[in-house]
């Protein structure tokens, strides 16, 4: 970061105002070139306002994995989610800084990919596991019969054993009972667990388990919202790794949720059409036709503004 | 059609290329910078795919900006870089590190890692009303009039927040 200690809170505000101001399409340029020209701090101050929101930016779709965005109700943050939080930040900073987190010991092992990056790892267990791009998995303590996906999307090999009492954590759900190929997806609305072989045992927090088959697919939504169990292909369980994303009645916000990951963009769904769903297929390719690709199958526009997306419904022609 | 609007693009980057000239030499206080990066805006004007642009002045505009931000951030991933480079003394990452190659890139990723998980620290600990118009706008992508009805607050309300938010999170990457 620049120096600018000479920058004080005001052109700071200054700053943020004009940052905000020129989001617009009818922005005064000529006003803030001359704003500019008055004085170099305020250059400097817009640097700096102007490098925080480019870094927050390229750093959305981690933050948005790490900070579980809250459901729509005003009331305060409960303590339960601030304490799940800073779960996920230690094993997080954990694993940034290389250093074991000292109030967890011993160590979570992390693994991650990024965007565009995907990864198979041998969890030494009779489990293997392929991560999608922009995925984390973290084996709690060191242990890989403790898992959570704190991230993305991951597709699961586990032979049957009987003496394994191996469980993965997606959000408020478990996956336990596990002899089997299945998926799991995390996107901040849902749960996502899909079948191909076998079957596994799937419950929320405290909750009563469900039994989700070969062939079937449960969609879990946060909160209140309940869950709805689905037919699907087996052949299109984990079809990501073939290089296509295949849906069925899958929730808007959770194809965003992909798309996100595999572009690196932040893509939101307007709340106007937060409930649709989507059935088809996506071919992935290096992830840029992706939401134009969207915007054919389903008749939805989007909106680009840097590294933010906005799809919405469909403009009439 | 589409030819024509990039065509229109660059008949308007010639009508206001003086204007665009003098923005940027205010913008990054340096007359020679300013003439490469319109060298670069126009590079990229022309290789853009064509299709309608809505406020082609505001967006020639806008283009200019991201240009200069882009080389912001390049220049503070290259000081971040070299003083990791001058404050690491065991040239190795500690232990319990997946395992770097030891190329530049596992490098950079990892100081991408280290940013990220300061800035998810800085974001839990903002006051309550900042953090939650922060997630709900820079996360969640709702613009500032959502924010305020979800939130139940006024649209300069949701301003305030995001400039606490701003400048919280500076003080915290600058640390």
């Amino acid at each position: 970061m620049t120096a600018g200690s000479n920058i004080d809170e005001r052109l700071l505000d200054e700053a943020i105002a004009w940052h905000r101001a020129l989001e617009g399409d009818d922005a005064d340029w000529d006003g803030f070139t001359l704003w500019l020209e008055a004085d170099p701090r305020h250059r400097e101050a817009f640097d700096e306002i102007a490098l925080i929101d480019r870094i927050v930016e390229e750093h959305a779709p981690t933050l948005r994995q790490l900070t579980v965005i809250e459901p729509i109700e005003p009331e305060p943050a409960s303590p339960a989610r601030r304490r799940w939080l800073v779960g996920s930040l230690a094993a997080a900073l954990a694993f940034a800084v290389g250093i074991p987190a000292v109030w967890h010991s011993p160590a979570d092992k992390v693994f991650a990919t990024s965007a565009g990056e995907t990864r198979q790892i041998a969890l030494g267990n009779g489990a293997s596991v392929d991560l999608a791009p922009a995925s984390r998995l973290i084996a709690r303590g060191g242990d890989t019969n403790r898992l959570e996906l704190a991230a993305g999307d991951a597709y699961f090999d586990v032979a049957h054993d009987p003496a394994r009492t191996l469980s993965i954590k997606a959000g408020d759900y478990a996956v336990s009972d596990i002899g089997t190929r299945f998926e799991l997806n995390l996107a901040a609305d849902a749960v996502t667990v899909a079948v191909a072989e076998g079957q596994v045992s799937v419950s929320p927090d405290g909750g009563d388990a469900t039994q989700v088959a070969a062939g079937q697919q449960l969609v879990a939504l946060r909160g209140a919202q309940g869950s709805r169990l689905a037919t699907v292909d087996a052949r299109d369980v984990g079809a990501w790794r073939q290089g296509r994303l295949v849906y069925n009645n899958t929730p808007l916000t959770v194809v965003a949720a992909d798309i996100s990951r595999y572009t690196g963009k932040t893509v939101s769904v307007d709340p106007a059409i937060r409930s649709r769903q989507f059935s088809g297929v996506l071919v992935i390719g290096d992830g840029s036709r992706l939401l134009a690709n969207l915007a054919d199958l389903m008749a939805v526009s989007y909106d680009e503004k840097g590294n933010r997306v906005r799809i919405r419904a469909a403009d009439r022609r | 059609m589409e030819e024509d609007s990039t065509q229109g693009l660059e008949a308007l980057y010639r009508a206001h290329r003086a204007d665009l000239l003098r923005f940027l030499a205010a913008r990054t206080g340096d007359a020679s910078e300013a003439e490469d990066i319109l060298q670069e805006l126009w590079i990229k004007l022309r290789q853009l795919p064509a299709g309608p642009v809505a406020n082609g002045r505001a967006y020639l505009y806008r283009m200019a900006q991201n240009l200069v931000v882009d080389r912001l951030r390049e220049r503070q991933r290259r000081m971040r870089r070299e003083r990791v480079w001058s404050d690491d003394r065991t040239g190795h990452p500690a232990e319990g590190m997946e395992p770097a190659d030891g190329s530049q890139n596992a490098e950079d990723l990892l100081l991408e890692r280290e940013e990220a998980a300061l800035l998810a620290s800085a974001v839990t600990t903002l006051p309550d009303g900042a953090r939650r118009a922060f997630e709900l706008h820079k996360l969640e992508g709702l613009s500032h009039a959502e924010v305020a009805a979800r939130l139940g607050i006024s649209k300069s309300g949701v301003e305030k927040h995001m400039a606490v938010a701003m400048k919280y999170l500076r003080r915290a990457l600058r640390d």
